[in-house]
């Protein structure tokens, strides 16, 4: 067997082990149990939820912010990285890509499952009121969806074509359908062009776009006139929250592929170490907007935004505020600085907490600003000044992140998860041809 | 034993619950007592516009004076024993309706020129049949707007229509129409002369749309004649500079006024970004015909 071979084998997609089946079927059971709670909430309306006129975003919004900031991991990692000329980046992309593809899909579902009304979606364009942020959002979403499909389809090509010939023999029906998704491809150099002019065009529409997601993210809560939201830093600390989130997502799968694949010397401790440095530097420029974001209305102090502030510091929110603070930012900045702490385990480990710590981050964001409106209603119950989500919430939210793993998890049963001809140019190969992917 | 002495008790607590049941007959019946309605009309007129009788119903429930809502109350012109039937109104959840009286100058009156309009409720369930008259006779009030030594006054004339003389000593309301409550103008009561005429000057300084004032006279609540009222337009006020910016294309107007420039930067955004979209797609197509 060649080293070219070898690479192919090494790389191609593979069946599931034990471990991969029982994994997809806990997947597909916290789905089905999702969609039961979902189907019972479109039946008996949103008062299975625990939203009420107080906290009427909660946990959906949360997550579907959490979602947003994740799918940025795809113009983290393929542009900027690729406009800084950072080649470790190589054996990365593709995971991020597709991370970034099922994360913004799921936010558009997550959406969608926050209506009311879901029958009444098209609604959304048809009355759209271009004024209204909900409405940027309603356009940049499907934005973002179809480009991160590009973005993970036009690399794939020349990958699809080698999987084609390589399950020829052994796999005649995947072979028939890498074919078909090749668009036969055979690596001519007209193909060659118009692929490279087309991810070029597309690493550079990534970053715009993923700034304008992240950015109508946050207008959505800055344009509102309450405490904690009303803030012009809001834009610039949802897009660095965002690369904390979405490093955070991608060195999580990266080490769970790598152990589950064997990919230690595709993804080796280098790229886990040059990780761990830019995971480092996001967080602590993420640090610096939470600084800005928590001290400066605690100099300008007024009542309302003191009660807002005491409630995360020191009240009900209190455990989750500083449990988002320490574990999901502050403690890994500190893991990250030694070189130890950026080896693989300690960096899924720290991965993990950062994911972890940016869900809640983003639950900290939506909930309690809600509960302290400057014009609070009256006669309400008292129920209604607290939320914590109910088993449906709980449910759904769960199956939407399962879904969210499903993808994930199939992406990489089907698809090389390594750029198999990308990484065969640069250990040389095969010939180089100037192809730029992505 | 022991058995027999426990079944004994049991059989003589049970019958005794049951005795006590069959004795106290409203133990399990439900309260029956009706409530009564209180009906009030007040007969409402405005010159050169619509004369109306504002119904109230209100009940007494538990101590407490509350409105009686949609219940059907039927209006009737009483003329000499006779009732004659002018239609139906429902109370709404205020336990108050109006009942427009399209053409008052129709209905009869009586030898001494008086309207006699009845209103009454069937019952129901829940409340007792009730009625209520209301009587009055027509008078008119003629105002206007007159300019002397440059101060501007409301002039009006209170007077009976039957007997075409006009009406001394009636005190008359001068009032400025606001979003809120009417703003009076004038002495607290201003009292008609031997002409049946008022006089009250109008301050200057008060605002309203365009500088129009927006004048009542109103003889409010007269045992004899109802509620009256003359209403004035009067271009006497100072203008209003409208600062609503309900029209312009701002970014908390309508969908209808959205802001050019956004139009523009959203529009062209998602055209050059979506025909990239559509040149991507077709680039695929032409690396597969490639």
């Amino acid at each position: 067997m060649t080293k070219y071979e070898s690479l192919i084998n090494d790389l191609a997609p593979r069946k599931f082990g034990k471990r991969g089946t029982i994994w997809t079927f806990i997947l597909v059971a916290i789905i089905i149990i999702g969609l039961i709670a979902y189907i019972d909430q479109i039946n008996k309306g949103q008062v299975v939820t625990n939203m009420r006129d107080y906290a009427l975003w909660g946990i959906y919004i949360s997550n579907f912010v959490f979602f947003v900031a994740t799918s940025f991991v795809g113009s983290a990692t393929v542009a900027v990285l690729r406009l800084t000329n950072n080649s470790w980046r190589t054996p990365l992309v593709r995971i991020a890509e597709i991370i970034s593809l099922a994360a913004i899909v799921m936010a558009g579902f997550t959406i969608m499952i926050d209506m009311g009304r879901p029958d009444r979606l098209l609604y959304l364009f048809i009355y759209a009121r271009l004024q209204s942020p909900i409405t940027w959002d309603v356009i940049i979403i499907p934005t973002s969806i179809v480009l991160s499909f590009l973005l993970l389809y036009f690399p794939l090509l020349p990958d699809l074509a080698i999987l084609k010939k390589y399950f020829t023999t052994t796999k005649p029906r995947f072979s028939k359908w890498y074919g078909k998704l090749s668009l036969n491809w055979t690596g001519s150099k007209a193909q060659k062009a118009i692929q490279t002019k087309s991810i070029k065009i597309i690493a550079i529409m990534i970053i715009p776009v993923g700034i304008l997601l992240q950015t109508i993210d946050a207008w959505l809560f800055s344009t509102t006139y309450r405490i904690g939201w009303d803030s012009t830093n809001m834009g610039a600390y949802f897009i660095s929250g965002a690369f904390v989130a979405g490093l955070g997502v991608l060195i999580t799968v990266v080490y769970i592929i790598r152990r589950v694949r064997n990919l230690d010397h595709y993804i080796t401790d280098y790229h886990f170490d040059k990780m761990g440095q830019f995971l480092a530097l996001t967080c602590l420029v993420y640090l610096y907007f939470n600084v800005n974001e928590y001290l400066i209305p605690i100099f300008t102090s007024a009542v309302e935004e003191e009660v807002h502030l005491n409630t995360l510091v020191f009240g009900e929110y209190a455990g989750l505020f500083w449990f988002s603070q320490i574990v999901g930012l502050i403690l890994p900045i500190f893991i990250l600085l030694f070189k130890k702490g950026r080896r693989p385990l300690p960096m899924f480990i720290v991965g993990f907490m950062v994911v972890i710590g940016s869900w809640w981050k983003r639950y900290i964001i939506v909930t309690p600003t809600l509960l302290h409106p400057f014009l609070p209603i009256e006669g309400v119950p008292e129920s209604w000044h607290h939320y914590f989500p109910s088993m449906h919430e709980w449910l759904i939210t769960a199956a939407t992140l399962a879904m969210a793993l499903l993808m994930i998890t199939l992406f990489v049963r089907f698809l090389p998860v390594i750029p198999i001809q990308r990484i065969a140019e640069e250990k040389g190969l095969v010939k180089t041809n100037n192809n730029e992917d992505s | 034993m022991k058995h027999q002495k426990t079944y004994r008790i049991t059989f003589l607590a049970m019958m005794s619950i049951l005795v006590l049941c069959i004795a106290s007959q409203n133990l399990f019946s439900q309260n029956e007592e009706k409530y009564r309605v209180r009906l009030r009309s007040d007969y409402v007129k405005i010159m050169e516009g619509d004369a109306y009788l504002n119904i109230k119903a209100t009940a007494k429930i538990e101590d407490e004076t509350l409105p009686v809502p949609n219940i059907e109350i039927e209006v009737y012109n009483e003329v000499e024993g006779e009732e004659i039937v002018l239609g139906n109104t429902t109370t709404n959840m205020k336990g108050e309706s109006r009942f427009v009286l399209n053409k008052p100058i129709d209905l009869k009156a009586d030898s001494t020129h008086t309207y006699n309009l009845g209103i009454s409720f069937k019952g129901n369930d829940s409340f007792k049949k009730a009625s209520k008259s209301t009587s009055f006779k027509d008078a008119q009030i003629v105002a206007d707007l007159i300019t002397k030594d440059s101060i501007n006054y409301i002039t009006a004339t209170l007077k009976e229509t039957a007997s075409d003389s006009v009406l001394v000593g009636e005190s008359l309301d001068v009032q400025v129409q606001r979003l809120f409550n009417p703003l009076k103008i004038g002495e607290e009561f201003n009292f008609t002369d031997e002409n049946g005429t008022i006089l009250v000057p109008v301050e200057e300084g008060i605002p309203g749309v365009d500088g129009n004032l927006t004048i009542e006279v109103v003889l409010n609540d007269s045992d004899l004649y109802g509620t009256l009222k003359d209403i004035v337009i009067a271009p006497v006020g100072t203008p209003i500079v409208d600062e609503s910016t309900f029209d312009q294309r701002k970014m908390w107007s309508t969908r209808n006024n959205t802001p050019i420039f956004l139009l523009i930067f959203i529009n062209a955004a998602i055209i050059i970004i979506w025909g990239l979209f559509i040149f991507l797609i077709a680039s695929l197509f032409r690396i597969s015909k490639n």
